[in-house]
């Protein structure tokens, strides 16, 4: 079978690893770092059910609630699966309800309207002038656990996972990637990979993968903040029930509580610097949702970079859609062999996968179906056994 | 920053070597590590995932004492200069990485992750939940088999880590009680233990495996008692 490099060991290049490896190709993935060391493994662990997105992207939340259910059957272990909810506090937030609900039922997301009473009774930490709330299948994943899941069952069937091997050029003949050079960060030696498709999978890093190949991709590193703080307050995910924006997500993970986020736009992903003030702003906002988190100090707080895609840009990076792209480049840029995939998130990370695996199998000229959405994967555990 | 740099056949024997860098004092030694690699030395090998003690990836020694880099500011630490060093008691790779694959021999893929939900006892349960439920404590980042001074004296020790395990699952699982107490009990296990508490002092997230591991050595203790008194009829293998 063809020989297939991925570029990039996120969450991405974990579920293609998986998803090519049980189709019957020979897989080999390089990661610069560690395996889910850029955005995957910081991400603030919510699997959505799309309920956040049914309003202004309903295609990335028919997407999130097909792979929502899809996770929570082939990787159980890495999913507290408490549900969320979706918490109204003044009268804006009622006259949004209307259309969330309706768009939730359009994009298939079950949802049940819960009293103000009801609500506080399944989690009695939220502001207690609440309106209502409505519930909807979100979860909490673990962000390193769940992806190593992928991971662990690809090397199992026969993907080879190099980390620390960094790509830092590529080999091109007749207008043909043949080969990618790899800088073997524990030898410091450099050696010649040769493949036969290759696939960029850098997440947020893309644009400068697809730079070593001198071409352009539709890449925008959005980064956002979050904060964790001590203690966990509830069981369930909060989120404000209102139009996307800053601040208006709460996940509870293990003895944590994950505050989320703001959203920027940067051009180069490894110069982010974090803004300080962000800080307090999350946990001010959060703080109207969850009464307690008022007077919490952060745990940790980081950067976590999106790779947004720039192909409908729109002047609010909260606007841009959370959906996701698989480039041709023999199709856009002349240039055969290379392959690259763009955008999405977390939640859709096997569906990315097969996306991308049936448009190699289109220009091997191969029918192989896709089997990743009823096999279940192995424990994380198993990566390292 | 002094960091123990190691690249086999390259920087090799390991030396340590030191970098100078401007901190803000909330930056957190990971944020430390990664300025360094994007603006100083982009061959620092260093593990990272989730920058706030979820993943356990970053353990390592921070001013001689085991910790995770993602979570310990600089603010928090003594002196000018801050020492880095990998974990003991594992195979070096490279800088401060270590080859994590023993730490899982002696636990089971089997062994649920996941707990009951301790938050909110007392608080309802919504419309198709059955119970709440949360990940373990453990995030499985080493340090407390690298603070062990028993599992580096016996290299068989099945060491804190998996001790903890064995008891969490015992709690969880009644009907796999006699297997787990076999393997706490045998040769390479609890009995190993110098109850040095090193491993409760520098658990980032609060397991205290010698507690577990404690729990583990009164049941083994009853089990042989009641197994004494009953005479030879139960003493068999894996009796315990």
């Amino acid at each position: 079978m063809e020989r297939i490099i991925i570029i990039g060991g996120g969450g991405t290049g974990a579920a293609i690893a998986h998803d090519l490896v049980l189709r019957g190709f020979d897989v080999s993935l390089f990661e610069r770092g560690e395996l889910l060391s850029g955005t995957t493994g910081r991400h603030q662990g919510l699997l959505h059910s799309g309920a956040r997105y049914a309003v202004h992207d309903p295609a990335s939340a028919r997407e999130c609630i097909q792979e929502n259910k899809i996770l929570r059957r082939i990787a159980p272990q890495a999913i507290e699966q408490n549900d969320g909810l979706f918490v109204a506090l003044d009268e804006a937030d009622l006259a949004f309800k209307p259309s969330f609900l309706e768009n939730c039922r359009a994009c298939g997301i079950p949802t049940r309207e819960l009293t103000a009473r009801q609500a506080l009774a399944l989690e009695p930490e939220l502001n207690p002038s609440l309106k209502m709330a409505v519930q909807v299948p979100d979860a909490t994943m673990d962000a390193w656990r769940l992806p190593l899941h992928f991971f662990a069952t690809a090397r199992a069937n026969g993907a080879r996972i190099h980390i620390f091997s960094e790509v830092i050029g590529f080999y091109q003949a007749n207008g043909t990637i043949t080969g990618i050079r790899i800088f073997d960060h524990q030898t410091h030696r450099e050696y010649d990979v040769q493949g036969d498709v290759f696939i960029n999978a850098a997440g947020a890093w893309a644009g400068k993968i697809g730079s070593l190949a001198a071409i352009q991709l539709p890449i925008l590193p959005g980064p956002g903040v979050m904060v964790a703080v001590n203690g966990r307050l509830t069981n369930m995910v909060i989120n404000r029930l209102h139009k996307a924006d800053e601040g208006d997500i709460i996940v509870p993970q293990r003895q944590l509580t994950i505050l989320g986020t703001s959203i920027w736009l940067a051009d180069d992903p490894d110069l982010v610097e974090l803004p300080r003030d962000h800080e307090h702003r999350i946990i001010e906002l959060c703080s109207k949702l969850v009464p307690l988190l008022k007077n919490k100090g952060a745990h940790a707080t980081w950067c976590a970079i999106r790779p947004l895609i720039s192909l409908s840009q729109t002047g609010d990076p909260l606007e841009i859609s959370r959906d996701f792209g698989c480039f041709d480049h023999n199709d856009r840029d002349n240039l055969s062999g290379l392959v690259s995939v763009i955008g999405g998130k977390a939640t859709t990370l096997r569906l990315m996968a097969e996306k991308t695996a049936d448009l190699i199998c289109r220009k091997t000229g191969r029918n192989i179906a896709c089997k990743t959405k009823t096999k279940k994967l192995l424990h994380y555990r198993h990566f390292y056994k | 920053m002094r960091i123990l740099r190691y690249k086999p056949g390259h920087i090799d024997p390991a030396r340590y070597q030191e970098f100078s860098l401007e901190l803000d004092p909330e930056m957190s030694v990971l944020d430390g590590l990664e300025a360094l690699r994007l603006n100083q030395d982009s061959t620092l090998m260093y593990r990272h995932s989730c920058h706030h003690s979820s993943c356990g990836t970053c353990a390592c020694k921070i001013n001689g004492r085991e910790r995770l880099t993602c979570t310990t500011k600089f603010k928090e630490l003594k002196g000018n200069t801050i020492t880095l060093a990998p974990l003991e008691g594992f195979k070096l790779l490279g800088d401060l990485v270590v080859d994590m694959s023993p730490f899982y021999d002696d636990i089971s893929e089997g062994w649920s992750y996941l707990k009951k939900s301790e938050y909110g006892e007392s608080a309802q349960l919504p419309e198709g939940i059955k119970k709440f439920e949360r990940f373990e404590n453990c995030i499985e980042c080493g340090a407390c088999i690298s603070a062990c001074p028993a599992t580096h004296k016996n290299k068989g020790f099945m060491g804190p880590a998996a001790l903890a395990a064995v008891n969490i699952e015992l709690k969880k699982s009644a009907e796999k009680s006699e297997n787990l107490l076999s393997l706490a009990a045998n040769k390479r296990g609890e009995r190993l233990c110098e109850r040095a508490l090193n491993c409760s002092r520098v658990c980032p997230t609060g397991v205290y495996p010698a507690r577990h591991i404690a729990d583990l050595r009164k049941l083994i203790d009853h089990g042989i008692k009641t197994a004494g008194s009953k005479g030879k009829q139960s003493s068999g293998p894996g009796s315990l």
